[in-house]
This record gives C-alpha cells, structure tokens and sequence, in this order.
C-alpha cells in the first residue's frame, strides 16, 4: 500500500464553543467566514483541521490530483507549496484561486443559496447544477520535505439573509500518496521529466525488474561460456 | 468464472435492526456491524482469492446553511427536502454527512496529509446513487488491494441524523425511531479473482502491474505463447 488515492473534506462546522475540531461530530454547527479572507483547509483554525501543517516526510511524494469548493459565497481555492501560490494572474500577481463555479464540490452543486429564517419565507437553492470547467492537469507535485496548504477565501461573507444565517461551504482536495519505494521512483520520474501516476510508477518498476532479469541472464550465459571454455 | 466483477450494496434501513439516531458518529461495519442488511461473517479472502475493491460510494451531502426554509416540507417539520435529502436547519446541511472507510486488516486506508487515519471518502465526492445534482469528484485510483488471507471491511459513520428520514413518517430521526430505506447506502464494488486467476493476481503485484482483468488475461496469454 505505498501508492495511496487520498481526500481531504473541509467544511466550517466545529462544535459549539469552538471555530475548529479535530475530529467531526454530531453536533457540529457552521462558523462565521469572512468576506476576502484566506483559510488554511489544514491548520486554518475553523472549521475541521488537522494536528499540523501539511508536510511531506523524507520518504513522501504528494501529487495533487483535483481541488474544488462550494459554488455558493463565490469561493475560490488556492494551493500554496511552502510559501509559493501555484495559481497567479497573468500578469504574476496573487490571486484567489480556483473559483468553486469552475470547479465545484460537489459536482452539480447550485450556484446560490439564499438563507432566510425570518417570516418563513421559502429560501431559494437554486436549480441550477454547477458542472465543472477545470481540471487541475497538469497535477500539482509536493516533493519530499515540502510543506502545502490549501486556501479557500469566500468572496461574500457567509452571514447572509434577514436574520443573519450562516452558510455552510466545502472544499475539497484529491491527492496521490507515494510512500517509500514508490516515493523514491516517483523522484525519479521527476528526473526523467516522465508524469508521476501510479501507472508511471509501475511501469518504471516492470522496467527495472526486467533489467534485473535481463543481466541476471546475461551473467549466465557468461558464465556458461566460461565453463565451457576450460 | 474465476474474476468476477462483484458488488456490495448496504441500506441502513433494511434487516431487522435499522439504524438509529444514536448511532451518529459512530464507525458502523457495512458487513457486520449490526445495523441494516450485514453478512454472515467478516470479508475476507482465502488462501485462493484475491480482492480487488474499485470504487465505494455512500449517500451525498448537500451544504447549504441554516435556517433556509426549505419547500416541499415533510409532514410535521418545518424544513424539508432539498434534491432528495432532508436538511437539518440548526447544522445547515441536507443529507446524513456520511464518510466511507476501507479498512484492510486493522489498518484503515484513507488518512489526513498529518498520517492520522480518518473518516473515509465523503459521499459528496463519491456519491451514491450518482444523480445530476451529485457527481463524483473521487476515483478510487489506484485500486485496493485484499490480498490473500487478508481480512477487509467497510466502514460507513454518519454526523447529521436529522437528515435521515424516520421509517413510518418520513420525518427526521428522533432517538427511538429507526431509519427508512434509501436514506443511508453504501456501495462497494470489487473483482475477486479465484483459483490459477488469484496466483496470476500475485504474480502481478510482485511484477508492479496493476491488476485488473485486461492484464491477468494478458499473463495467460503470455503463458500460453511462451509454452
């Protein structure tokens, strides 16, 4: 199990009393987020979160395959290996990320949601099912003893409707894990400008084998010959 | 038929012990967990079989945020259902937020980037049934791999019970009642490979070549050409 399909959910929901958890539980209620502000999916302090920065070991190699989030809140997703942002605009300044319209968790999520406690009015979920525009290809490589954060910054407050109701958004990541043996191919395939994937990583690992076969056979023919010779 | 292409379906609302709103939160066996339809013992392969698990899904998600008043209420609730789920106003979202987990032995398959083992694959990733409001963002690529004498299991845990609708009313589930069918599933799809196809299997994890149906067939054929 060296090469491991790997995903990550992040969602403002954190029990109450708490902006974040470590670990989700029934009775996780949404957090407030605010309008232009950047929050580490990891380490951001809302919502769920891990115990520690996202980080690769010596012996592992990530290839960030997919990011998406919710269309509602006009979120956007953005990938940072250590201090450096993967997406920019054109003319190399910073910029949000990945807008969760071209890219939304899920697929066929509605654009908006409009939330309104007050007077028992019926909230609009839109219709509309957001189909996604992107796709993250080339894959985003995180080398080993690098660390990646994910980024997601809501364009509009998530306090929204009359009485002040909090939306509810995800994001998401989809990511390949190479531990070990493979990390170490997967290094390779770097070298030799080959994409890293697990059929990549196989193929790399046939063709050493048959090498191995290949010399091992050789060295018997000449040894079979030198036999022979005497 | 020594590979064959085998599925799982899991409904926490059928057998003779549905699951209960007690049971949020907790990690549930889809095979012997003791909640909806379960098997008669743990999966797990024999010294002849060979498992190879290529997708799971479970019910989706839906986030919206709270106190959206929901058309189309269920009979006594003031919210209801959105694309087919029910929403809990107070946690903001529709759906039972179900994860689903492999676990090969006692090793859990899924982990966060700090190791620690966690929940699985959301059903809003990998949805399940698969619907135009849900699509899947998850391919389970590379497959898993239950090698021979290996014991595996599936595991499903649900947060939001209130997005499960109740068996008689339809309503969301208080604490005595039981869950209705087709509010929580999980499905598992895998190939079992058995006999000379489960040695072939081997040999082709000890190759490096991904093992599916196309390349044990590929192997037999090699095997032919070279006699």
């Amino acid at each position: 199990m060296s090469m491991r399909s790997q995903v990550y959910e992040w969602s403002n929901l954190a029990p109450e009393g708490q902006e974040f958890t470590l670990r989700r539980t029934t009775a996780d209620l949404p957090k407030a987020l605010t309008a232009n502000r950047e929050y580490d999916l990891f380490i951001g302090g809302v919502g769920l979160n891990i115990t520690k920065p996202a980080e690769t070991t010596a012996t592992q190699f990530i290839v960030i395959e997919d990011i998406a989030c919710s269309p509602t809140l006009n979120g956007a997703v953005q990938i940072r290996i250590n201090t450096t942002d993967y997406f920019q605009n054109p003319d190399v300044t910073d910029m949000v990320g990945i807008p969760g319209l071209a890219s939304p968790y899920p697929r066929g999520a509605p654009s908006t949601v409009t939330l309104d406690g007050a007077g028992g009015v019926d909230s609009l979920v839109d219709t509309d099912n957001i189909l996604k525009s992107f796709d993250l290809y080339p894959d985003v490589y995180v080398l080993p003893g690098q660390t990646f954060q994910i980024l997601y910054t809501p364009l509009s407050s998530s306090t929204l409707g009359a009485a002040g109701s909090t939306a509810v958004v995800s994001a998401f990541i989809k990511y390949t894990l190479y531990d070990g043996p493979d990390a170490l191919i997967a290094n390779k395939l770097l070298e030799l400008g080959v994409t890293i994937n697990p059929n990549n990583v196989d193929w790399y690992k046939r063709s050493l084998i048959e090498q191995q076969q290949r010399s091992a056979a050789a060295s018997a023919a000449a040894m079979a010959a030198t036999n022979g010779g005497v | 038929m020594s590979m064959r292409s085998q599925v799982y379906e899991w409904d926490a609302g059928r057998g003779t012990n549905q699951v209960q709103a007690a049971e949020a939160g907790q990690r549930i066996s889809i095979f012997i967990g003791g909640f909806g339809n379960n098997i008669t013992k743990p999966a797990e392969t024999t010294a002849t079989e060979f498992v190879v698990i290529e997708d799971i899904a479970v019910t989706p998600t839906l986030s919206i945020g709270t106190d959206a008043k929901i058309g189309g209420a269920v009979t006594g609730l003031a919210n209801g259902e959105v694309r087919g789920l029910l929403y809990n106003s107070v946690q903001g979202v529709a759906g039972p937020r179900a994860y689903t987990q492999v676990r090969i032995n006692t090793t859990d398959y899924f982990l966060n980037p700090d190791n620690v083992p966690n929940d699985g694959i959301p059903g809003t990733a990998s949805p399940y049934p698969r619907s135009i409001n849900f699509q899947p963002s998850f391919n389970l690529y590379p497959d898993v791999y239950v090698l021979p004498g290996q014991v595996w299991d599936v595991i499903v845990t649900f947060y939001n019970a209130l997005g499960l609708g109740d068996a008689a009313t339809g309503a969301p589930l208080a604490s005595t009642q039981v869950v209705a069918t087709n509010q929580l599933q999980c499905f598992v799809k895998y190939t079992l490979y058995d006999g000379p196809d489960a040695l072939i299997a081997n040999k082709l994890l000890e190759m490096g070549i991904s093992i599916n149906p196309g390349n044990v067939d590929w192997y037999k054929r090699s095997l032919l050409a070279s006699q």
